[in-house]
């Protein structure tokens, strides 16, 4: 004879996944919306300070020159002459032809550095260039 | 009837809201929000390219012209005269509301930190400046 508890609950018992679908959706989000923020190298450097602030764009290209004299294209690591070449092949892409190159040097670093920088990111074929700085605390203009 | 009055005794209750789904998103939005806010605070100066801008500089008069070089890291040339860093955004301000254009064109000895540079395009931008040209040597 069949027990009768065996009718009354069912032997498979269901997870409930509707927080883990809501955590997953906010992650894919956030991800998707940052994605071209966190697109850049992680070369340790102190950006400069400044109140003012340009108008930005959304999709840019970041090179950076770290204190160490390291360079990186995004956040590809690349050796100091192959800058202008590295540069070159990212702005190929499409939809890059008129894309803001942002310069992200060391704030201690000597300006004859961030000039010969510049002058390749410019043989490059970079049409605008910008400096990235970090806003100082409290202050927007 | 006596059965119908226990019913609404035992439903008439409170009912709880799971609030579980509300606080995983809350909480994984503060943990990026964390993880993201030294990025936010990134921002830049956008130049224009020297070689247009110095071009364009030569045409114009000499009220119009702003030049500025930064020839050590407490001084700059303006317009050939020397001025403190610290006091560039004063003397800058009389010269860009006599400027139509608002154009400065700023250059920088290769000794010169690359803060102490940046420092001064923000002064500029401070002081009024519509446009920065950075010139090279």
């Amino acid at each position: 004879m069949k027990p009768f508890m065996d009718t009354q609950t069912p032997s498979t018992a269901k997870i409930n996944v509707t927080p883990v679908i809501d955590v997953a959706m906010v992650l894919v989000i956030t991800l998707l919306i940052t994605a071209p923020m966190i697109a850049r190298s992680d070369i340790e450097i102190d950006l400069p300070q400044t109140q003012t602030r340009s108008v930005e764009d959304e999709v840019r290209v970041s090179v950076t020159l770290g204190k160490d004299g390291r360079v990186a294209v995004e956040d590809h690591v690349v050796p100091a002459g192959n800058l202008a070449a590295a540069l070159q092949e990212r702005l190929r892409q499409a939809g890059n032809e008129n894309v803001l190159v942002v310069v992200r040097a060391d704030a201690g670093m000597p300006y004859r550095a961030v000039r010969e920088m510049i002058q390749e990111v410019r043989s490059a074929g970079a049409k605008r260039i910008a400096f990235a700085t970090r806003m100082r605390a409290g202050e927007d203009q | 009837m006596f059965v119908m009055k226990k019913q609404q005794r035992e439903t008439s209750g409170l009912y709880e809201v799971n609030v579980t789904p509300l606080v995983d998103v809350s909480l994984t939005l503060v943990c990026i929000l964390l993880l993201s806010s030294p990025l936010a605070f990134e921002s830049s100066i956008t130049v224009k390219k020297s070689a247009i801008s110095t071009a364009v500089v030569e045409q114009r008069t000499d009220a119009d012209r702003i030049e500025l070089r930064l020839v050590s890291v407490d001084s700059v040339l303006v317009n050939e005269t020397t001025v403190a860093r610290g006091e560039l955004r004063q003397a800058l301000v009389p010269l860009l509301e006599a400027s139509t254009s608002r154009l400065v064109v700023v250059g920088c000895d290769d000794a010169v930190s690359h803060g102490a540079f940046v420092d001064a395009l923000d002064h500029a931008k401070i002081a009024g400046a519509l446009e920065i040209a950075v010139v090279g040597r």
